[in-house]
């Protein structure tokens, strides 16, 4: 359904994505993870050909989607499948709707323009997706303004949004981060409901490895601006083989063992402006030696996974 | 003990503010401080660069046009205008920068005073603020010169009256915003006074904002100087004063346009100077801010 | 063992004042709250926005005045002591704020900020100035050479290292941390965790961690305080203990294990934390429960031990 391969962005001389590969296919979770600075919300704007908007272009590599290169794509093409077939879920519900407008005609709105429907249709099919959200009293909600509802209700709006033209991939770009535990695991299983339910292909931007362990079924560890690993998610989760995938799993508390420790990672994400020669991750790496300075590791694949560490594979 | 005080108080003093010389950057910054910078040094120094007394009259040679050795000729009393335009460059700069001066200190207090107390005290004050905005300019100026008779001592009042109100609003604007930031109150949880979270940190991160607007006050008051003097209410005679110079040249505007011409210009070029080197400015504190915020 | 703080009763009632065209409205953000805690021990207090965690800390140290309750710092009644006093006191329990980004003047160096509590306290360092920011800084795992950077030149984990160096530079003996890690990534997150755990034991600090995160609230601290909507409803003395009040069992459910082999197949909790003004009589949590009966609607629970702990709930599980 998509595929990306090598996937190249620039700003200006400042190249901060490259080297990023994936595909996806129709009812399968995607978890694209990493820390702040990595390189996934890029990804994910690259796919929704957002890219111009912030002043970024894609300088190498491919997206193509249902049999469909995206990289060349004309924007007047590009607002065709944006919002009917690539749908968005965006980080920031309380900014994500406009505050002026009542719930229901924002989201009548998508199905008018993309689905042709009239007015009358375009509410009828708000209120049944609103319903399948679990949205309490579709009917009634779609009166209200985004201001008289809570956080997770208005996430699920913009659910809602992303889903009323029928799209074949959604993408979501951290969408459980602005909200509480409860209404985090609320809002997963939704998604989680939903791909099955429509057959989608997910593609879910986070930073937390727990979420990944608990929906995806197939991972991309992002770091400085690169894949570093790939592979399915109870792999990577059992015999990660990059250290910085290792490193990521051990940030995390597991719950009740008394004797864990968190040790973090030493250092901080380099910046676009000094990504490290050779593995990006080597100033951090306890494993480091003198060829990750200067080499930049290939791929290396290791059982379901593939790497690009020097030492995938090795002693484990 | 207390020398040891001393030498952490000498290590927190604060870095400079170089926003000023970011905004020297642009060719227009260049341009527009370098005109000001001139027109200040000219006033400080117009005893030693007026070519005649500014007083001295000569009836003989009175409505000169320009030429030699009145560059910019002579009024109807045959006072040379050049030597009378870099005087008044004193009075109108003095007069504005004093006026402001005022209006900054007083407005800076109340303002701050009201935003970090607010309650009935900040209501109080901003009501009585506020009412001083309500009148005209002028009708300020018509107070002052009722009570204490026109002159530059007037000038000066009304012109720190009429900008009061714009400083007060701004500073309790700015620390109202501040108060709210968690390095107030991680402040206040170290046990510090009121009157040091003032001191060292909710003025020096408001003052930026004031600096900037206070620049382009001192425009508008070399203009409320001039409207003042051109009614007669300002410079009284012989002080040289824009004002007054383009109001006495308007009798001869037709036989003697220079009178009117030079002063006029000159009012016009500092004004638009002034509002230049102030828009540099607040894009240079803009620059920065954001860095700062990132 | 010796209770540092000893918390009773503690409550907070903010009041919106009516006017001509709305109803004066109360909100009771922290609610007959009690609790001890010892020298040495960490509690961590959990719940989600808005349940009136971070008005607690605040309400500890009198950064917001309590509208009533007990306090008692090292046996001192700490409400009644006058605000010259309490600034005095203030050396003594610090606090670790949330935000990092701004908990710092953006016109000061580090130095500047982390020598701050000396001016504020009238107090001298033993050494000299130099010296007393280059340990404090190194204390925290920084470089001394970032002595001279303002806030913006240096990282978000960086700054909360300087937050942390400023909170301790006074050697207090509580330290209240306010979500320290919420607005980090997960790397410097478990970072911090790992610094905060090594200064306990340096220093013998005494902790109240505030956090939404349970599993690190489980990892980190002795005791589990959670609240809901401003009250205490279940107090674990230890970590491991089984979660007895409804909300507290949702409250694990929710929490993600980074395990893709335990994935729970969890009925999410239905329905989000109600608006803390006008709340309904009974159970704040009632609309919620799945265990709610006739009694939950007109009887607020009460925090009782029962068989192992304290839970305030009529219907235990």
């Amino acid at each position: 359904m998509l595929e990306v391969r090598d996937l190249e962005v620039a700003f200006g001389p400042v190249a901060p994505l490259s080297g990023v590969s994936f595909s996806l296919a129709k009812g399968e979770k995607l978890g694209i993870v990493g820390e702040s600075g990595s390189g996934k919300s890029l990804t994910a704007m690259s796919v929704m050909g957002l890219l111009p908007l912030s002043g970024g272009r894609i300088t190498g590599g491919s997206i193509v989607f249902d049999g469909q290169e995206l990289t060349t794509l004309a924007e007047s093409a590009y607002r065709k499948l944006r919002g009917r077939r690539l749908g968005l879920i965006t980080q920031n519900p309380m900014t994500s709707l406009d505050p002026l407008q009542k719930i229901g005609p924002q989201v009548d709105a998508v199905a008018v323009l993309h689905l042709s429907m009239n007015a009358s249709e375009a509410r009828t099919r708000t209120v049944e997706i609103l319903g399948t959200l679990r949205i309490p009293e579709p009917a009634l909600i779609c009166d209200r303004y985004p201001h008289q509802m809570s956080g997770g209700m208005k996430q699920r709006i913009v659910i809602a949004m992303a889903l009323a033209a029928d799209p074949d991939v959604l993408v979501a770009d951290e969408p459980t981060t602005a909200l509480d535990v409860t209404v985090q695991a609320q809002i997963i299983r939704l998604l989680d409901d939903l791909v099955k339910e429509r057959d989608l292909a997910l593609v879910l931007i986070t930073h937390d490895m727990s979420v990944v362990a608990q929906t995806c079924d197939k991972v991309v560890v992002m770091y400085a601006g690169r894949a570093i690993e790939y592979g399915p998610v109870e792999a990577i989760f059992d015999a990660p083989q990059h250290p910085y995938t290792q490193a990521l799993i051990n940030c995390i508390p597991k719950g009740l063992s008394t004797d864990e420790h968190l040790s973090g990672i030493s250092g901080t994400v380099p910046t676009v402006s000094n990504y490290p020669k050779g593995c990006a991750f080597h100033p951090r790496c306890d494993r480091a030696k003198n060829i990750c300075t200067s080499e930049r590791p290939a791929f290396i694949t290791y059982g379901n996974n593939a790497a690009a560490c020097h030492f995938a594979g090795d002693d484990r | 003990m207390t020398s040891n005080i001393g030498t952490v108080a000498r290590a927190m003093t604060g870095f400079g503010n170089s926003a000023i010389g970011s905004a020297f950057g642009s060719w227009l910054g260049k341009i527009a401080g370098g005109f000001l910078v001139l027109l200040v040094l000219t006033a400080i120094f117009a005893p030693w660069i007026t070519p005649f007394d500014y007083a001295a009259q000569n009836l003989m040679n009175s409505n000169a046009a320009p030429g030699w050795p009145h560059l910019l000729g002579t009024d109807q009393f045959g006072r040379d205008v050049l030597s009378r335009v870099i005087y008044g460059a004193r009075t109108s700069l003095s007069v504005s920068a004093t006026a402001i001066a005022i209006s900054i200190s007083v407005g800076m207090t109340l303002g701050a005073a009201a935003g970090y107390f607010g309650g009935f005290f900040e209501r109080a004050v901003m009501t009585v603020v506020d009412l001083t905005w309500s009148f005209p300019d002028i009708l300020i100026a018509l107070i002052f010169v009722a009570t204490i008779g026109p002159g530059l001592t007037s000038t000066t009042f009304a012109i720190a009256i009429a900008y009061l109100a714009q400083f007060t609003r701004l500073t309790r604007a700015q620390i109202v915003r501040l108060k709210r930031e968690t390095f107030i109150e991680a402040t206040i949880n170290l046990g510090a006074k009121p009157r040091h979270i003032l001191q060292y940190h909710l003025l020096p991160n408001a003052i930026a904002p004031v600096i900037v607007v206070g620049m382009l006050a001192i425009g508008d008051g070399i203009v409320l100087e001039a409207t003042l003097g051109f009614f007669g209410l300002g410079a009284q005679p012989p002080t040289p004063s824009w004002g007054a110079m383009m109001s006495s040249g308007t009798a001869q505007l037709f036989l003697s346009p220079w009178v009117i011409i030079f002063p006029g210009v000159v009012v016009a070029v500092t004004v638009v100077a002034v509002n230049l080197f102030g828009d540099e400015l607040i894009r240079a504190l803009n620059i920065r801010d954001r860095i700062r915020g990132a | 063992m010796t209770n540092l703080l000893e918390v009773r009763n503690l409550s907070k009632k903010f009041v919106t004042p009516g006017g001509p065209f709305r109803k004066a409205r109360a909100m009771h953000a922290v609610n007959d709250v009690s609790f001890d805690l010892a020298k040495g021990r960490v509690i961590g207090v959990v719940g989600e926005s808005g349940c009136g965690k971070s008005t607690l800390a605040r309400l500890i140290l009198r950064l917001i005045e309590p509208s009533a309750g007990e306090l008692r710092f090292e046996g001192e009644d700490l409400r009644a002591k006058t605000s010259s006093q309490m600034r005095k006191l203030r050396a003594d329990m610090q606090m670790v704020f949330q935000d990092p980004y701004s908990a710092i003047d953006p016109r000061y160096t580090v130095a500047r900020a982390v020598m701050e509590p000396f001016v504020v306290q009238g107090r001298s360092p033993e050494g000299s100035v130099d010296k007393e920011v280059a340990s404090l800084l190194t204390m925290v795992g920084l470089n001394a050479g970032l002595a001279s950077s303002f806030p913006h030149q240096i990282s978000g984990g960086q700054k909360q290292r300087v937050g942390i160096a400023r909170a301790l530079a006074l050697r207090p003996s509580l330290l209240v941390l306010d979500e320290p890690t919420a607005s980090l990534d997960v790397s410097v997150q478990a970072q911090i965790i790992s610094l905060l755990e090594q200064l306990r034991d340096d220093l013998g600090l005494t902790y109240l961690f505030i956090s939404h995160d349970l599993s690190l609230v489980r990892y980190f601290c002795d005791e589990i305080l959670v609240m809901y909507l401003g009250r205490v409803v279940e107090a674990l003395p230890d970590t491991d203990l089984p979660a007895r009040h409804p909300y507290t069992k949702t409250l694990m459910d929710s929490t993600f294990t980074p395990d893709p082999k335990q994935r729970r197949v969890i009925a999410p909790l239905e329905g989000e934390v109600p608006s803390p003004f006008n709340l309904p009589p009974g159970c704040a949590f009632a609309d919620r429960c799945p265990y709610t009966t006739a009694i939950c609607r007109t009887e607020t629970p009460i925090l009782t031990s029962g068989t192992t702990h304290p839970v305030a709930c009529h219907h235990p599980l």
